[in-house]
């Protein structure tokens, strides 16, 4: 499919070294609204929305964030740790505010899996349904994700 | 059949084409503004093309008006009040104001284009914002992945900073990058040593800025950067000072104890600095060392989390709890906080319980 003029200017910005040093791409051949669109029938198959997914990495993030950088056990299963870094970082999308430099670690003890997610991920997520493109640094598997994040 | 279908596709392509000279000529007119006029703060006034933002237009003329998105017009950083000119508030502004500053005409620099005359008002301190170019004298190592890098300014150049405030690094093309960005990072030198700064820079992983820091520069580079900026810095007043740092937050604070010790003070100072574990413990003799200098002053290092070969005897937990054991009298205490917005709304509850005044609260949270 080939790729809209809008689609091409997103695209442009999440290259590496644009907003974050090796893009939100990967080395994902598809087109962006590819890598939503598979995803997002994914997500159906698991019966999840996007909003559904952020507002559960959101509520880890919070419960990790009064912690600092320390890691907290959250539910007897989940270890999580929030770091911030300086620094905001811009939506790709165009979107209106910016995302603090919020690194969370999680991990599901029992399921033994483990994660990463910015703020910016959480809001990728929610208002775009975008899990970054195969083989990107912070690309979020959603069949994964919600494996972990629900323990399922 | 062939020779008509091939006839017809070079008509159009001749028509396309001759449209295409006449866009790109028209563009060129259309967008030609000449010259334009900036009155800024109804004191100086600089001409600059027209047609190009006023952030843009502002910074051709050295002038450096805060920006985290890089012109995006998604931070807001930028506001600046416009008294006459500037066109029409764009939908991309509205977010980013409040009620009153639609009222007062606040608009975003990145987003207004200088098109005709326009009549502006920044604050002052704006105008001791200027480009420096430096080269790396200095990189030493302070824990696993926090630098502290030495820029002098080149020959001749001064920088006329307050302790506290913070500077934007400029980097250059690397590795993928084929742009540069400006990222933000504190002083962490004294403003007395105004021929260089120094910076404490900690490696975050897929940071463009932070990854050129750690595994690019080395002694001898060139660097640019704009500043200062910030209103983080000493008040100068008789009270009690609490500092309260994390991680990279060490800077501004180690820039105002540096500044104290060349200008002195009366003043009763305590430093609780947070960190995990031993490992995350950097410039700690060089802080104890102040306990000497000063005739007040402690420094107390807390860990959250020492591990068991850290042998550590010092406090532990968090810093919060330590707080009003310290605090000699609230009304006559000011608060100087930089790190994670966390601590800092920790910290700041935990203050403003212990009798502290919001309003003597300052704090770096990491912006």
């Amino acid at each position: 499919m080939k790729a809209s003029p809008k689609e091409i200017k997103i695209m442009q910005k999440m290259q590496p070294g644009t907003i974050t040093l090796s893009g939100f791409l990967g080395n994902d051949k598809r087109t962006l609204n590819e890598i939503i669109e598979d995803d997002f029938r994914l997500l159906n198959a698991l019966e999840f929305t996007p909003e559904e997914i952020a507002d559960r990495m959101q509520y880890f993030t919070d419960k990790s964030w009064n912690a600092f950088t320390d890691e907290v056990l959250i539910d007897d299963i989940y270890q999580v740790e929030t770091e911030v870094v300086r620094g905001k970082l811009p939506c790709p999308f165009g979107h209106v505010g910016i995302y603090r430099k919020a690194i969370t670690k999680f991990t599901n003890t029992r399921k033994n899996i483990s994660l990463s997610w910015t703020s910016l991920n959480i809001h990728l997520i929610r208002a775009h349904g975008f899990f970054e493109g195969k083989g990107s640094s912070f690309r979020l598997e959603p069949a994964e994700l919600v494996n972990a994040i629900f323990d399922r | 059949m062939i020779l008509v279908i091939l006839k017809d596709i070079a008509t159009l392509c001749s028509i396309s084409g001759v449209l295409a000279i006449i866009l790109v000529i028209a563009h060129r007119f259309l967008n030609d503004y000449g010259i334009v006029k900036i009155n800024i703060n109804g004191k100086k006034d600089i001409n600059v093309k027209g047609g190009n933002s006023l952030l843009s237009s502002l910074a051709d003329n050295k002038i450096f008006i805060p920006s985290a998105c890089g012109g995006r017009g998604t931070c807001g950083a930028c506001k600046c009040g416009i008294t006459k000119g500037g066109g029409p508030l764009l939908p991309t502004e509205r977010p980013l104001l409040t009620k009153e500053e639609l009222i007062t005409n606040t608009r975003l620099a990145c987003q207004v284009k200088v098109k005709s005359d326009i009549y502006i008002n920044i604050p002052e301190n704006i105008f001791n914002i200027r480009k420096f170019n430096s080269k790396i004298v200095e990189i030493i190592d302070y824990t696993y992945d926090i630098k502290g890098v030495t820029f002098k300014l080149d020959a001749g150049e001064k920088i006329d900073f307050k302790a506290g405030q913070y500077i934007q690094l400029i980097t250059q093309p690397y590795a993928k990058m084929r742009q540069s960005v400006s990222r933000a990072y504190s002083i962490s030198s004294k403003p007395e040593e105004d021929d260089r700064i120094q910076l404490i820079i900690r490696y975050v992983p897929e940071g463009i800025c932070t990854t050129w820091v750690h595994q690019q520069l080395k002694v001898g580079d060139e660097v640019s950067f704009t500043g200062p900026y910030g209103d983080f810095f000493l008040r100068d007043t008789d009270a009690d000072i609490l500092f309260v740092a994390g991680g990279s937050g060490k800077a501004p604070i180690k820039s105002i104890l540096d500044h104290l010790q060349v200008v002195g003070t009366q003043r009763r100072m305590t430093y609780f600095f947070g960190a995990r574990s031993k490992k995350d413990l950097y410039l700690t003799e060089e802080m104890k060392a102040f306990e000497s200098v000063f005739e007040y002053f402690r420094y107390e290092p807390v860990l959250s989390q020492p591990k068991a070969e850290d042998n550590w005897d010092g406090k532990t937990g968090y810093v919060m709890p330590f707080l009003k054991e310290t605090i000699r009298d609230p009304q006559n205490t000011e608060a100087y906080l930089c790190g994670s917005p966390g601590m800092i709304d920790a910290v700041s509850k935990a203050l403003i319980a212990a009798g502290i005044a919001k309003d003597k609260i300052y704090f770096d949270s990491f912006g």
